[in-house]
């Protein structure tokens, strides 16, 4: 995949330090020095000065030691010019754009909710309503794992964690009365499959209501790693089958769908299953690269690919971490597509991402104070300069959100937007000696991993072979053990815990298993009133693409309009492509 | 079941299950805990209960996060007393589930329920618990 160098050296060879220009003089460097030394050898006390570094220990955290303070020794040959700069301007460290904030507020944009088709467009009007400024359409399980309403292994989780869609109909139902040439939706198909195959019921709905694709803004997640290493599954396909199936996604939406982020590189998923906050941006920039390469391959300019190209992260509980963490992936994707990829286009430099705060540090001891958790990781995303924004709900480990809970995350957002002011500001914590020397750790972190992924032979092969299954499966075991030690420690469920805590009184989603038959119902309708011929034959041009590398997308978009249905769809892609036994993670 | 014999517990999901990491992190409890474990993953509640018989395992776990557990539940217990499986084999279900379902899959015949957030100590503990209150009923 990379064909000789790796990111790493590519950018050692491109990169000069010609041009730096250190902040500090040396005369001050050497008066803060001496000052220094005789502060710690006199005023600070000797059990601090031993144990100057301290190592966090937290839920998917990285393990970066910290020093006590910090100050213009920690990066003595500062250059601000070429590591910060102003916000909108190379490397962008400080933010995509000049004004951020004052310009445009960051996107609103709460997951959808559990429940039938009709259901969920209503929950998408209330909080559209409720000031809401983008869609974010949780699919529920069989969706995700493209499976019909009516097949067996749907039994009893139709309409759990999102909203089932079978056809283009759903669709319809879905979005009605909602104007989707004005709103931005975020569809959140995981696979590159199951982005084949839902997204086209999307533009096939979009087309029956007579609005132009060109209209349409959005995105899609359409991440590989997504479908064979982060998910568990009764069936897969290969991981070189689901990259091809993702930049067959990319082609087609990139040239018929102008305004649709094609792409999400999805860390949050990864790092939630079992990662740190380095590895899931290694991960996601890896297949980032990956993706890329390909589409060079494919014969398209890299402008032309990377300009709508976005990123999904986690955000967890250690807040300065977090900050830094946003900016140190913003600076290293500028450098990547700058050096790697040469690109022109400011926009092909940026790392645009949408972010949600870690479900995965939320307990089910006192849940309210997940409230406070979900508050401070989403104001750690905003002084991370985040484009859109997710925040999680307090009953996250009871069930998928209800209303109530779900419209508190919005209100989240809101409060910090209208009145904590952090937004006035852009990159308020910028320059501080600390979160630079953090930024600056953690990109070498990420680039490092980055680096092993490369040497391995490319973040395909190291899904195929099963490295990363195992990486994350020592992570994960590593964070239990830590856990039960209470090395890592969570107020309410193993520090601080309540001797006996009280099962609190909340409303939590409850499954309806009448959506089941509803669906069903529906299904057996629509398999009686449509077109026979037309589903046979579009099912087999979608096996044909699959076989001789037609666009496979392009055969998906004909189906969704014979009506085919997602199992149908999912069928044809095995049925021509072959399954893969997943490594194991033992 | 006798106490020189290793536990064997048979860990699976139901068929469409995304989430994995619960299922990983009790593995690696229950074979810390000198537990022999049968990794099936996900599969159909038929299939479940067939490998529960031919494994010949004393425990079934069921890791479940995305709802269905009921419905799901009841179906896999009638399938593993369809298959014939053994009187004494107990049923244990973690993740993530709405509260008051607990005491519903309690009375369909599970013998214990785990959050996600169950330590070690309780989830091996429970498995014991509830072996002994089997052999003893």
């Amino acid at each position: 995949m990379t064909e000789g160098k790796t990111t790493r050296q590519i950018l050692q060879e491109k990169e000069t330090s010609g041009n730096s220009v250190p902040l500090y003089n040396p005369a001050a460097l050497e008066k803060i020095k001496k000052d220094f030394d005789g502060w710690l050898k006199e005023t600070v006390a000797t059990a601090d000065r031993e144990n100057w570094t301290a190592t966090p220990h937290n839920i998917l955290g990285s393990e970066l030691p910290r020093e006590l303070i910090y100050s213009p020794l920690s990066n003595p040959g500062f250059d601000y010019l070429g590591r910060l700069a102003f916000s909108g301007q190379e490397p962008y460290t400080r933010g995509l754009h000049p004004n951020m904030y004052r310009g445009r507020t960051f996107t609103m944009r709460q997951l959808s909710g559990a429940g039938a088709p009709e259901y969920i467009n209503q929950r998408l009007k209330m909080l559209l309503g409720h000031g809401a400024t983008g869609i974010n359409l949780a699919l529920d399980v069989a969706t995700v794992q493209m499976f019909d309403s009516d097949e067996p292994e749907a039994l009893g989780q139709v309409g759990t964690v999102g909203v089932p869609i079978d056809s283009a109909d759903d669709m319809a139902v879905i979005f009605k009365e909602i104007p989707i040439d004005k709103i931005s939706a975020s569809i959140v198909t995981h696979y590159p499959r199951n982005t084949a195959i839902v997204f086209p019921m999307y533009l096939v709905m979009a087309e029956r209501r007579g609005v132009p694709w060109e209209k349409l803004a959005g995105s899609v997640q359409n991440d590989f790693i997504m479908e064979n290493l982060v998910r568990g599954a009764c069936e897969y396909i290969s991981p070189k089958d689901s990259f091809r199936i993702q930049c067959d996604n990319i082609e087609f939406i990139r040239e018929r769908v102008p305004r649709w982020n094609y792409v999400t590189l999805n860390g949050y998923n990864l790092r939630e299953f079992g990662t740190s906050g380095t590895t899931e941006m290694a991960v996601a920039l890896a297949n980032g690269i990956a993706t890329i390469e390909e589409m060079l391959r494919r014969g398209h300019d890299v402008d032309f690919v990377a300009a709508r190209l976005a990123f999904f992260w986690s955000l967890g509980s250690d807040f300065f971490e977090e900050v830094a963490r946003l900016r140190a992936v913003r600076r290293l994707w500028y450098r990547i597509m700058k050096h790697r990829f040469g690109a022109k286009n400011p926009r092909s430099m940026w790392m645009r991402c949408h972010v949600q705060t870690s479900g995965g540090s939320l307990t089910r001891e006192e849940p309210m104070n997940n409230i406070v958790r979900s508050a401070y990781q989403a104001l750690a995303a905003i002084l991370g300069g985040c484009q859109s924004l997710h925040v999680d709900s307090y009953d996250e480990a009871y069930s998928v959100p209800s209303e109530e809970s779900s419209l508190l995350g919005l209100r989240t957002q809101q409060i910090i937007e209208a009145e904590s002011q952090a937004t006035q500001v852009v990159d308020p914590l910028g320059g501080s000696f600390y979160v630079e020397k953090l930024t600056d750790e953690i990109e070498e972190k990420i680039l490092n991993e980055l680096d092993e992924i490369e040497q391995r032979g490319g973040i395909v092969e190291v899904v195929a072979d099963g490295w990363l299954h195992k990486k994350v499966a020592a992570y994960i075991e590593a964070q239990q053990k830590q856990l039960d030690e209470g090395r890592i420690k969570v107020v309410d469920r193993n520090y601080h815990r309540a001797a006996d805590p009280k099962m609190p009184e909340i409303a939590v989603h409850h499954y309806d298993e009448a959506t089941g038959q509803q669906m069903r119902d529906k299904l057996a309708a629509l398999r009686q009133r449509r077109n026979k011929n037309q589903v046979i034959k579009t099912l087999e041009a979608l096996k044909q693409a699959c076989r001789n590398d037609g666009n496979v997308f392009a055969a998906c978009v004909d189906c969704a309009r014979a009506d085919v249905t997602e199992g149908e769809m999912r069928r044809a892609f095995t049925d021509a492509m072959g399954t893969w036994s997943a490594p194991g993670y033992m | 079941m006798t106490d020189s014999k290793k536990i064997r517990v048979l860990l699976a999901q139901f068929p469409l299950e995304t989430h994995t990491k619960g299922m990983i992190t009790v593995a690696g409890m229950l074979r810390d805990a000198g537990m022999e474990v049968v990794l099936l993953g996900n599969a159909l509640p038929a299939v479940i209960a067939r490998a529960a018989v031919q494994e010949d395992v004393d425990v079934v776990g069921i890791s479940s996060y995305c709802g269905g557990e009921l419905v799901l539940g009841e179906k896999l217990l009638a399938l593993a007393r369809e298959e014939g499986i053994r009187q004494d084999v107990v049923f244990i279900l973690g993740g993530i589930f709405p509260p008051d379902n607990a005491a519903g899959l309690m009375k369909l015949g599970f013998a214990a329920t785990f959050p996600p957030s169950a330590k070690a100590e309780e989830i091996v503990g429970g498995i014991k618990k509830a072996l002994a209150a089997k052999s003893a009923g």
